[in-house]
């Protein structure tokens, strides 16, 4: 009786520092990661860094044209993919459940969810890159948009789903047409977690790369022709960390280093604001 | 006393509705108790059937609503009291699988007709809900909500229609100095008396009330009887309720259901005191079982 | 009917009336428009890739879905290495992810003082957060060093010369190569996995849970004959969430598999996936034939992850779909 108590109590003290060991694992990456960067990245960060162009190896350079190029793009995608992703989330969570068009269109939105993103690269290329003869930065920013769209439609179903009914009722009863109920009312109780789902959509895309390679392409130089290659940040990490130039993959670390900060805290603040109170109590 | 019965001062207005219905074994209202009262019937309620796919949750309900009147229904939980007040303004429309038949007369229109515009309909029938509801959105938007819907009114009347509406709820001294805060700043009572104040400033015609002080606290529960008694001189009011001292102190009238049928109608006085059936005695001296 | 109409009753413009329905007619049309948009953009991005596939099955017909031979300069193209180190590289990440995620998992759920189950969840959903670039670039410059003077080394001496095995861990220490690039995506996929995996476990009843406590059941036993059991079909789902994350990944991996169009059968030897192939030819691509035999190998990852996620989707569906009744 003992003794098979005891092995029990030893399985279990086995089993559970095998879970404690893969978690600790998992942390322990993270943070390989994180000092990973920083060690290499943060000699990286200079005056130069931020405010000259992608240089040729042996030169002194930056990353400006790159940091310009991401940020456009990843503006340009948020403001074409969020509304479209909002609409769709919307009627999906207003109109459409239990209807057979909606678990369609959520099923096929949740495998988008995770599909890989470079067949989105080959598919704005095939549309767009080749029937405008050209790279360009409006190609990169639709892919990005496509990427996009299906996380906001999730998160703007989940959090319209999350407004109690009692709030769709009180409006309705007032006389208000529907639409007047979902954008001046729903809209407004699900503010927080519907701008937690974009702003983690936005830092999905931020970091996006393989979509990018066939349609903004890159560009050495400063550009702001939104209708030509663009230089981008991905990109530019890509093509320098695979380089045999010390000074290039210098760079590649200090832009690996700028954009998973910016991505991380892009997370951490979509967090903190999913966590203010959102509808009263 | 916070009800009283009109002296007749009219002769008894025939309402042939109220005969011819058929036997559902629900009982009209004695002819004479309403007789007394002076007031016009605002809503007729014929045979009204109310479906939860196939569960029927209403069996057959006829009833007179008054004008300027209050009629409280009671009844244990689950015996369709919220329900017959949810197909007044047609708000169970909002689910697709919820359905009401027979007629629902107000004004001698029936508001069942599919032709009925249901956001018109809501328009004139305000309603609180058990749990206040307030917008996520400033106390004079919550307010002004349902007014900037259907009238285009200027900054200054739509101010004093605000004020209106806010005094007559009762709301006006503590908000007056902060109509710009969120309506979730305040406090449960005051939430309550801001929905109110939100249906009454599109000056509805009828007010439902569905369980309106079940959430709060006994104070809270005055005040909203206090204006639940001030508001009736204009509205024809209709309010659920499981407490019956609330039905009992704030109604002219009761409607003690059961099962999904109406047990006895008729004034709140003859309903406490004299009630005719032995249901509603059990229920209301607290036999029931 | 008698009684005045409804719009007089309270003085309503009968326009305002018009611009409510209309506002909701647009308003629905508007969102239900989108919806089918998203449809839509799956029928296009097959559509397309099909189209832009057509030639290259054509010339090379089903022997390009067996054919070893990748010649850019011959232009005869099959995608078999391709799909071969795709689907070994996501094998490897599975094998060492879903042990680690469901660890983490019964961690999460079981073990972890609920003061610290935020923070840890947290840390855990910033490491999916972390671009795959950056695995890519860390995996590079930093994991295949170090597994180059380690643990190839370590496998090659230990388990090369075991017959049949044996052939898996042969071949010089390259750093790169196909147990690197599966090493990297089981690190990218794990928080994925793990996530999924602890939101099925949360599902478990706490009665069933603290019924068995009550017999006197261990946590692991707990874990073994309840949590578990009861949340088979999730913890499906979630790995094959995950496994439709690896087969689709591009940057962690084309860092790291070497770029090889051939098959070998030792997991230390540089292979290449669909998606590194594509990331790293598709701008070089000059001829049709070559262009198209891409976007074929487009294609057929597409429906690769595309099966592999509508099943995880299937089975997390029926998941939410039996707790919710």
């Amino acid at each position: 009786m003992i003794s098979i108590y005891a092995r029990r109590r030893a399985a279990n003290f086995t089993i559970m520092s095998l879970s404690l060991l893969a978690t600790a694992t998992g942390l322990i990456v993270l943070f390989l990661i994180l000092w990973s960067l920083l060690r290499h990245g943060v000699p990286a960060l200079s005056a130069d860094f931020f405010t000259k162009d992608t240089p040729a190896p042996g030169n002194v350079g930056g990353l400006r044209n790159a940091f310009y190029g991401s940020f456009m793009m990843t503006l340009v995608g948020t403001l074409v993919g969020a509304p479209i992703g909002i609409l769709a989330g919307t009627f999906l969570a207003e109109y459409a459940r239990g209807s057979h068009l909606g678990q369609a269109v959520r099923f096929i939105n949740d495998i988008l969810l995770s599909a890989p993103s470079i067949v989105i690269g080959v598919f704005v290329n095939e549309v767009m890159v080749v029937r405008m003869g050209h790279f360009s930065a409006w190609a990169g920013a639709a892919s990005l948009a496509i990427i996009l769209v299906p996380v906001v439609v999730r998160t703007t179903e989940n959090m319209l789903t999350l407004v109690p009914a009692s709030l769709r009722e009180a409006a309705v009863a007032l006389g208000a047409p529907q639409w007047k109920v979902i954008v001046m009312v729903v809209y407004r109780a699900a503010l927080q977690g519907m701008l937690t789902g974009v702003m983690l959509g936005v830092a999905r895309i931020a970091g996006e790369t393989a979509p990018l390679l066939f349609t903004a392409f890159g560009n050495n130089f400063w550009s702001t022709n939104m209708n030509a290659p663009m230089a981008n940040l991905p990109m530019v990490i890509f093509q320098f960390a695979l380089s045999p130039y010390a000074d290039w993959q210098l760079l590649a670390w200090g832009g690996a280093l700028v954009i998973t900060l910016a991505i991380l805290v892009l997370n951490i603040a979509a967090r903190m604001v999913a966590n203010w109170s959102s509808f009263g109590k | 006393m916070t009800y009283e019965i009109q002296p007749i001062e009219t002769p008894s207005r025939s309402r042939p509705h109220l005969i011819q219905m058929p036997a559902v074994d629900t009982p009209t209202p004695t002819p004479t108790a309403e007789a007394k009262d002076q007031a016009q019937p605002k809503v007729q309620i014929k045979d009204l059937r109310f479906y939860y796919k196939t569960y029927e949750a209403l069996k057959g309900i006829n009833l007179t609503l008054h004008d300027k009147r209050v009629t409280a229904f009671i009844g244990p939980s689950g015996c369709g009291k919220s329900t017959l007040l949810r197909v007044l303004n047609r708000i169970y429309e909002l689910y697709p699988d919820q359905r009401a038949t027979g007629e629902v007369l107000v004004d001698g229109q029936d508001i069942l007709d599919p032709r009925q515009d249901l956001n018109l309909l809501r328009a004139r029938i305000g309603m609180v809900f058990q749990k206040p509801t307030p917008f996520p959105m400033s106390i004079y938007d919550n307010v002004a909500f349902g007014v900037r819907l259907y009238e285009r009114l200027g900054a200054r009347q739509l101010d004093e229609r605000v004020e209106e509406a806010l005094k007559r709820a009762a709301l006006w001294d503590e908000v007056k100095d902060k109509l710009r805060e969120s309506g979730l700043s305040l406090s449960g009572g005051q939430q309550q008396r801001l929905c109110i104040a939100r249906a009454i400033a599109v000056k509805p015609e009828i007010l439902l009330l569905d369980e309106p002080a079940s959430a709060l606290d006994p104070i809270s529960t005055q005040r909203i009887e206090e204006l639940i008694a001030d508001l009736k001189s204009d509205y024809c009011i209709v309010i659920v309720t499981h407490n019956m001292q609330q039905a009992a102190r704030s109604s002219d009238y009761t409607a003690f259901m059961y099962l999904g049928q109406l047990v006895e109608f008729d004034t709140t006085e003859t309903i406490f005191t004299h009630p005719k059936e032995r249901q509603t005695e059990d229920y209301i001296t607290g036999r029931f079982g | 009917m008698h009684g005045p109409p409804a719009v007089a009753a309270v003085g309503l413009a009968p326009h305002a009336m018009w611009r409510q329905r209309l506002g909701d007619t647009l308003f629905r049309g508007l969102t239900q428009a989108f919806a089918i948009g998203v449809l839509v953009l799956l029928g296009a991005v097959l559509v397309a890739l099909a189209a832009g596939a057509m030639p290259a099955f054509r010339k090379f017909g089903f022997d390009f879905l067996v054919s070893e031979t990748w010649n850019p300069v011959k232009e005869t193209f099959g995608a078999l290495p391709a799909i071969y180190g795709t689907v070994l590289t996501a094998l490897i990440a599975m094998l060492i992810a879903v042990p680690v995620a469901v660890g983490i998992a019964i961690f999460l759920t079981e073990l972890c003082p609920p003061v610290l189950r935020r923070p840890i969840g947290m840390l855990v959903e910033l490491l999916a957060a972390i671009p795959s670039i950056i695995y890519g670039v860390w995996g590079l410059l930093v994991v295949a060093p170090v597994l180059q003077t380690t643990l190839q080394p370590f496998l090659i001496d230990t388990l090369g010369d075991i017959p049949v095995v044996g052939v898996l861990f042969q071949g010089p220490p390259y750093g790169l190569g196909m147990l690197t690039a599966g090493l990297i995506l089981a690190v990218m996929v794990l928080p994925f996995i793990a996530a999924v995996i602890r939101d099925v476990f949360m599902t478990v009843p706490a009665m069933l849970r603290e019924s068995a406590y009550g017999m006197g059941a261990t946590t692991a036993e707990v874990v073994r004959s309840i949590v578990i059991p009861h949340s088979r079909v999730g913890i499906v789902g979630g790995v094959m969430l995950g496994l439709g994350r690896a087969l689709g990944e591009t940057m962690a991996v084309t860092f790291v598999i070497g770029n090889a169009h051939h098959i070998r059968a030792s997991l230390l030897a540089p292979g290449t996936t669909i998606s590194a192939t594509l990331a790293n030819e598709f701008t070089e691509a000059v001829s049709d034939t070559y262009t198209s035999s891409l976007i074929a190998l487009g294609l057929i990852l597409f429906v690769i992850t595309f099966i592999v996620l509508a099943i995880a989707n299937f089975m997390l569906w029926r998941l939410s779909a039996k707790e919710g009744a």
